[in-house]
């Protein structure tokens, strides 16, 4: 515990404090008279007005991930790392295509996950095994790039103790974690939703001020760019090329444009198929929440494209490379540029921002999962008959298991660029594409064709994911690899992959009419309102009965 | 708060709706159209670098590749702003332009 700044140290702790008492009091908010049911554990009684789905979805959006993992590829590769605003441009027109259809047909299904939608509309178990397999595994490393944000301000803040242990250089981490994980078993998706609101009034008058205040102090935007531009254009002496790029390159020089556009774009498709993200959409109260929710949630972006921009602000400021440069960890940047500029208290506030701007994803995450884990493969394949209270119980339980997964992720892969980590989920998640947004528009997929299509994505982009490899790591370096001559993100190569073996093997297997299997949708459901079938009711199939499986 | 009380259909009612209801896209092509035209405009002039992807103009200090990603922000919010509008005017609550 050395050279802790006593002030910052109190007022993040003090943040903490008040944040976990709010997470404990949650429960009582918005109180049901059975609190042991999914629709109320896992989805806060899907009451949430535009309001609270606003906080609830910027919540889920801007994580770690934000504050740390972008500024961070922003610090040590340039505009590449714009990538992240152009996703969050495209993200809303996207979700605002499909998301409501998901809503709706949930809504009158009364379906918990994405895969409980899946199984409905294809009559599939093992398709939908596959989608909650897809969203655990893609949700864990997620979370470990909260955990990774957490430690990165912690060890600025000089916290942990002076050892080479990791286990025991974590500590704060870990108490931090645990404290969450209690709070999210007691109250569900009530925690994360109330303390969402402390999380983003903190994030926002940090942000706005520091966007003001450091640029002031560092001599300008115009310093600012041209301190940037003059960096990632010189020669790295190491490798013999550029730090990086001030713009995305044409084909010339290294095509990065590509790289841009892919990452950008699969990132955005990738993100409202991440069962929190579905989480949060499906607390919501009504079909028109979720529309106005995708004209509102831009302004998160503009936070991001100005959290972006503090990377290229700690390239500017000799004080801060110089920090980073003794580190050498790019993740450290942001922390250190505030710590270098702001008044104690205000770093304090702004650390404490971070940090619960990491606690409050996390949350939602391990609650998403774990309402996959137990709707559709505990309930699923273990115990049918299980009861809404058995349910509940097995989803706070699981909720633990997947904050566990993280933690190992967190440890076991190569933490400098935590930014793989999301892009890696990304990679992952996307594989669900075809059966997801696709069934909300076309039951043309065959079920048996959606799933060696799945199969053959998972495994190409992991495989791919791990052969990437840097100078620093010999594993899991990278999210983009090289396809006939074109850098592109793996997420869409092994998207392309994916969809290409699902049209061919739908049109063998419907050459051969092969059965289909039942559908329980009916196309009114995509559109359906609020009104028009309450959520409380049993949906015409009832969830978790065993459904004969045609053909099988 | 309130969606317009265009749908047939009552409070409380799960039954089939009028047929009426379900195909907003044929009776209401133009506005289809414009729905899908303005959420495919926004998705391509988001994501085409080489559009916007160099240093000049300049606006103030910021390269233009930075302030036209700052500048989209606001610029979307508005469109599906609208597009929510023009959805209401279908008489429906489709989900999007297909």
């Amino acid at each position: 515990m050395s050279h802790v700044n006593s002030t910052v140290f109190t007022i993040v702790v003090a943040v903490f404090i008040l944040v976990t008492g709010i997470g404990f009091a949650a429960s009582r908010w918005r109180r049901a008279q059975d609190m042991m049911h999914l629709n109320e554990w896992g989805l806060a009684g899907r009451g949430f007005g535009t309001f609270i789905t606003w906080f609830l979805l910027g919540g889920d959006l801007y994580t770690a991930y934000t504050f740390i993992a972008v500024p961070a590829l922003v610090y040590a590769s340039g505009s590449i790392g714009f990538y992240a605003v152009a996703y969050t441009i495209v993200a809303y027109p996207i979700a605002f295509i499909f998301l409501p259809r998901l809503w709706s047909v949930s809504h009158v299904h009364n379906y918990v996950t994405p895969a409980d939608f899946i199984r409905g509309r294809y009559g599939s178990r093992g398709l939908a095994l596959s989608a909650a397999v897809t969203g655990i595994l893609a949700t864990m490393p997620y979370i470990a790039l909260q955990l990774v944000g957490i430690q990165a301000v912690l060890t600025v803040m000089g916290v942990g103790a002076d050892t080479t242990n990791t286990y025991l250089q974590d500590v704060p981490l870990f108490i931090a974690f645990v404290v969450l994980a209690i709070y999210t078993y007691l109250s569900g998706l009530r925690a994360p939703a109330a303390i969402a609101f402390v999380k983003d009034t903190i994030i926002y008058v940090f942000v706005i001020v520091a966007v003001f205040y450091i640029p002031a102090k560092i001599g300008g935007w115009g310093h600012i760019f041209g301190a940037a531009q003059t960096h990632f254009t010189s020669t790295n002496p190491a490798t013999g090329k550029p730090f990086g790029t001030f713009l995305p390159t044409t084909k010339k020089v290294g095509s990065t444009q590509l790289d841009f556009v892919t990452l950008a774009l699969g990132s955005a498709l990738a993100l409202f198929m991440y069962p929190h993200v579905i989480t949060g959409t499906l607390a919501a109260r009504r079909r028109g929440v979720i529309k106005r929710n995708m004209s509102l949630l831009p302004a998160y972006s503009v936070v991001l494209a100005l959290i972006a921009l503090f990377g290229y602000m700690a390239v500017a400021d000799p004080a801060t490379v110089a920090s980073v440069k003794k580190t050498g960890n790019a993740q450290l940047s942001v922390p250190y540029l505030f710590q270098n500029h702001f008044p104690s208290w205000f770093t304090g506030v702004a650390f404490s921002g971070i940090i619960i701007g990491a606690l409050v994803p996390a949350a939602i995450m391990s609650i998403g999962a774990a309402n996959l884990f137990t709707r559709n493969i505990f309930k699923e394949f273990f115990k049918p008959d299980a009861t809404p209270h058995l349910e509940t119980r097995v989803s706070q339980w699981a909720s633990l298991v997947v904050k566990l997964g993280a933690l190992y992720f967190a440890v076991e892969l190569p933490k400098t660029f935590s930014i793989n980590l999301q892009l890696l989920g990304g990679v992952w998640i996307l594989q669900t594409f075809p059966m997801l947004v696709g069934g909300l528009y076309t039951r043309w997929f065959h079920r048996f064709a959606l799933i060696p299509g799945w199969l053959a994505g998972m495994a190409y982009g992991t495989l791919a994911a791990y052969n990437t490899s840097s100078p620093t790591s010999s594993h899991w370096a990278s999210s983009s690899d090289i396809v006939f001559g074109f850098t592109l993100y793996i997420g869409i190569s092994a998207f392309i992959l994916n969809l290409a073996i699902s049209v061919v093997l739908t049109l063998v297997l419907r050459a051969f009419k092969v059965p289909e299997g039942p559908d329980e949708t009916l196309p009114r459901h995509f559109t359906a309102e609020a009104t028009d079938a309450p959520a409380k009711e049993r949906a015409p199939v009832p969830a978790g009965e065993a459904r004969p499986a045609p053909g099988g | 708060m309130t969606e317009p009380a265009a749908a047939p259909s009552g409070p409380g009612s799960t039954g089939a709706p009028p047929e009426g209801r379900r195909n907003p896209l044929a009776a209401h092509p133009i506005t289809s159209l414009l729905i899908g035209l303005l959420l495919l405009a926004s998705i391509f002039f988001a994501l085409y670098v080489p559009l916007y992807g160099r240093l000049t103009p300049k606006v103030g200090d910021w390269p233009f590749f930075y302030f036209y990603l700052l500048a989209f922000m606001p610029v979307m919010a508005l469109v599906l702003w609208v597009v929510t509008l023009l959805q209401r005017r279908l008489g429906t609550q489709a989900g999007g332009p297909r």
